[in-house]
């Protein structure tokens, strides 16, 4: 090995590989497969280099938003974070790392998807639902997110661990939406049942769409964009929003926000009013991600349920957010036994 | 050995392995270790040190007779197995997990310990096939005319365990660490949770990074446990090795045994690479939609399409991370062997970078290197190699070790007094006499690099590389183009060691 040659070689290919410089910065927790082409295209249409990072399920997402938390301790770089779930982004907003802006692209979504002081906007939801194999169980008979817990399913049902993602925000808005016993008596009980092998636990939920569309698991928690990708292989599945009679079905959007110290932010509030516009929301709606329009307005494929076709649970987010890490570490006390 | 030289390796290793590590530990203060060992998490990391017990001595089991069979005896086509015998390492355990989930209804703790022990063995049987061939011949010979093959193994064994068992606390390490296997496999009946879970849910529930850091330092506790006497045991089996007037030993003849033998190494193969690697080909060609040569073709053809810029990404970093390694790897490792009992004291130091979980590695990478002075480096592909070189170096620095231990020191000692400096002993001398153990383990630092997702998914980089766009697919489900995907990467892995092995006659020394 010739190091006298070696070294200037590496120095050259150092000094082209930091030569690039971007016009923005975006981190985006929503599965590259569908965010991916959108903000290709903003880079396309906008004529702005746009450097965009994707987290992925393997890590148990602690990878964006420990990366923005630790950046933004020394060399803030990220300008605009557009996050697959709010309880996260919320916990940023109270930790003071958001900056407000109020798009006008977000004029017409509605209050409880926006956040007071503009920190955050959210957008194209998804609803947390029972996804259900026909082949093994008559979705007429559940009703509940009870009947998860149901005597007559044992072993036959499964959740993700609820330390990470959309299942982490779930539980932890049933304390809310419950009251603090219920909310805990759901939970321990899950944890209880997972103990035992009654209650199936999946390393996230496009598993635990797998176990059931697979016939391994009768029916479980699941989001309705891991639901319809096993309904749009013609798998014998069906989506069943629980509760309907009661408290209602969890509904999460994607969020997105400016960071405090956004390098770029005139780029970052052009993204920010280009991916709120109502012709993404359809988009992402005719996607195989097939996110739910928070505004009635927007046009979706007939599988796509709205807002109007179930009963949203009414969470408060700000709560749910200010407490998410006290939540997850009590979850963590039941599930990691 | 030139001392500015030797500083500036160790200055290189600071650099890349300790100070990310450093900055991390410096975050934690007292409180943050109050219930540290609370009732729970001593419960997991007892679990977590039986899983890794159960992991090693599966490899250890399976790993010895496959180390004497394919080095030692007349297994028929014995070279190919030893090569062949390598592949389960080189596979990511999750997909090995997979693949068996798929198979079989085997659930559970068990199913982890021995999936996660079938993916090491490898390691030992390397070791094991190494120490086997150090026996001298003329010793062997004795035991075998005393009372065949039986005592002749009860004479060797004893000779072998140091290096076998060395291997083994990799195995116990590597098992300890997973997260992702324990939770895939235990995702149907009791869920069977480690320790590592515990460290990636303090980052989420943990309100400041001490309390998370922290969390981890059990677990590096039980690594350093685990790595500390494997360095005398690494020692006592270089020790055990060549005399002065040392004789190969001859080919055992198996007999009737031969035939058994082949099943053996077959099924051991099958169990931890051929099936899994089976399964990939079968998903790739429609799976249980009926395989078919054209879905086969067609998952090629856009595994390649959308995943092109990916591998030539992630064999940029590999190449990149091996070639910063190998270098700093040859002056540290050659050094700490020559240093004698200085050089012994200070190998634990080395094991560092590799006694960490992974995220903590990230974390502090992102801490050290994200400040507005080194933010260029921060955000270009260099992180991703200036990473993985300082997490692997520990490799390179002890397989050099282990290959000067074999150097005759007079060699050096006649070119200092022909007027050939310190630097030029080492490039001239040193490095070519090393050259199998200095491309083997940059080989090593190569696949591992290709393979690491853990440390990497936390900075920018890491959006690049294969293994990334690999996970984001296989989110949704295995298809053809995911499971091609995956095949093509285990490809690019092996590839360079394929190589080799084809068209070069020396044997590489990957060992550490």
């Amino acid at each position: 090995m010739n190091l006298p040659r070696l070294l200037p070689t590496l120095g050259l290919a150092f000094l082209t590989a930091c030569s690039s410089e971007p016009d923005l910065v975006v981190y985006c927790s929503l599965d590259q497969e569908f965010s991916e082409e959108l903000i290709l295209r903003f880079a396309r249409e906008t004529g702005l280099e746009v450097r965009a990072e994707y987290d992925i399920e393997a890590n148990k997402n602690v990878g964006l938003a420990t990366r923005i938390r630790e950046e933004a301790a020394s060399r803030p770089r990220c300008d605009v974070f557009w996050s697959n779930e709010n309880t996260q982004v919320v916990a940023m907003a109270g930790d003071g790392l958001l900056e407000p802006y109020d798009s006008p692209s977000a004029r017409d979504i509605p209050a409880e998807f926006r956040d007071r002081e503009h920190r955050w906007t959210g957008f194209a939801a998804r609803a947390r639902v029972f996804i259900v194999n026909t082949d093994l169980v008559d979705p007429a008979e559940i009703r509940s997110m009870w009947d998860l817990f149901d005597p007559r399913w044992k072993g036959q049902v499964a959740i993700a661990r609820p330390l990470a993602g959309t299942t982490n925000g779930h539980m932890a808005a049933l304390y809310d939406v419950l009251g603090e016993a219920e909310g805990r008596r759901y939970v321990e009980t899950a944890a209880r049942l997972a103990r035992d092998g009654s209650l199936n636990v999946a390393t996230g939920n496009a598993h635990v769409m797998r176990l059931v569309r697979d016939g391994q698991a009768a029916f479980g928690w699941t989001d309705t964009d891991d639901f319809n990708v096993a309904r749009d292989a013609g798998f014998p599945v069906v989506a069943v929003y629980p509760d309907r009679e009661g408290v209602g079905t969890v509904l999460i959007p994607n969020t997105i926000c400016i960071l405090k110290d956004a390098p770029r932010k005139d780029a970052a509030r052009r993204f920010v009013d280009w991916v709120l516009r109502p012709e993404i929301e359809a988009e992402l709606a005719r996607s195989r991600a097939a996110q739910i329009p928070v505004r009635a307005s927007v046009p979706r494929p007939e599988h796509v349920v709205g807002v109007e076709g179930f009963k949203a649970m009414q969470v408060d987010w700000l709560e749910v957010g200010r407490s998410i890490q006290q939540r997850t570490a009590e979850f963590q006390e039941l599930f990691l036994k | 050995m030139s001392r500015p030289l030797v500083l500036l390796g160790l200055l290189a290793f600071t650099l890349l392995g300790l100070a990310p590590i450093a900055l991390m530990a410096l975050r934690v203060d007292a409180g943050d270790l109050h219930g540290m060992f609370s009732e729970r998490s001593s419960e997991l990391l007892w679990r977590t040190a039986l899983l890794g017990v159960g992991a090693a001595l599966t490899a250890l089991l399976v790993g010895i007779p496959y180390g004497f069979l394919v080095s030692r005896t007349d297994v028929p086509a014995a070279n190919v197995w030893r090569v062949a015998g390598v592949l389960p390492i080189l596979l990511p355990p999750l997909v090995v997990a997979m693949s068996w989930a798929g198979m079989t209804d085997l659930r559970g703790g068990l199913a982890t310990t021995l999936v996660l022990g079938l993916c090491t063995f490898p390691l030992v049987a390397l070791y094991a096939a190494r120490a086997f061939e150090r026996i001298d011949g003329r010793q062997e010979e004795a035991a075998l005319l005393v009372g065949g093959l039986r005592t002749a193994l009860k004479a060797e064994l004893p000779l072998v365990m140091p290096s076998a068992l060395f291997a083994a606390t990799f195995a116990f390490v590597l098992a300890i660490n997973d997260f992702a296997v324990p939770d895939y496999v235990s995702s149907v009946g009791p869920k069977w949770s480690v320790y590592a879970d515990e460290v990636f849910a303090s980052w989420r529930s943990s309100k400041d990074t001490g309390a998370a850091v922290a969390s981890a330092l059990p677990l590096v506790l039980l690594t350093a446990l685990a790595l500390w006497p494997a360095l005398e045991l690494r020692r006592r089996s270089l020790m055990t090795s060549f005399s002065g007037d040392f004789r190969a030993p001859a080919t055992l003849r198996l007999g009737v045994w031969r035939w058994p033998a082949l099943i053996f190494v077959l099924a051991v193969l099958c169990a931890s690479a051929f099936a899994p690697l089976g399964r990939l080909v079968w998903e790739a060609g429609g799976g249980p939609r009926g395989f078919s040569s054209s879905v086969l073709q067609a998952s090629f053809e856009r595994a390649i399409e959308l995943g092109r810029a990916n591998l030539a990404s992630s064999l940029t970093f590999a190449v990149g991370a091996a070639l910063i390694a190998v270098p700093i790897g040859l002056v540290l490792g050659h050094a700490l062997e020559r240093a004698g009992t200085l050089g012994r004291r200070l190998a634990p130091l080395v094991l560092v970078p590799l006694a960490v979980p992974a995220i903590l590695f990230g974390i502090g990478g992102i801490a050290l290197w994200n400040r507005p002075i080194t933010g260029a480096i921060y955000d270009s592909g260099w992180m991703a190699v200036l990473l993985f070189a300082g997490r692997f170096l520990p490799f390179v620095v002890l397989a050099i070790a282990a290959a000067t231990a074999m150097l005759d020191p007079r060699v050096e000692e006649s070119a200092r007094l022909a007027g050939a400096g310190p630097a030029r002993r080492l490039a001239r001398i040193v490095a070519p006499a090393l050259s199998p153990a200095v491309i083997g383990s940059g080989l090593v630092v190569f696949v591992l690099s290709m393979r690491e997702l853990d440390a990497a998914i936390l900075v920018p980089a890491a959006n690049s590389t294969v293994l990334f766009r690999l996970y984001n697919a296989v989110h949704f489900g295995r298809d053809g183009y995911v499971a091609a995907l995956a095949l093509l990467v285990v490809f690019f892995v092996i590839a360079p060691g394929l190589l080799w092995t084809l068209f070069c006659r020396r044997r590489l020394e990957v060992l550490p």
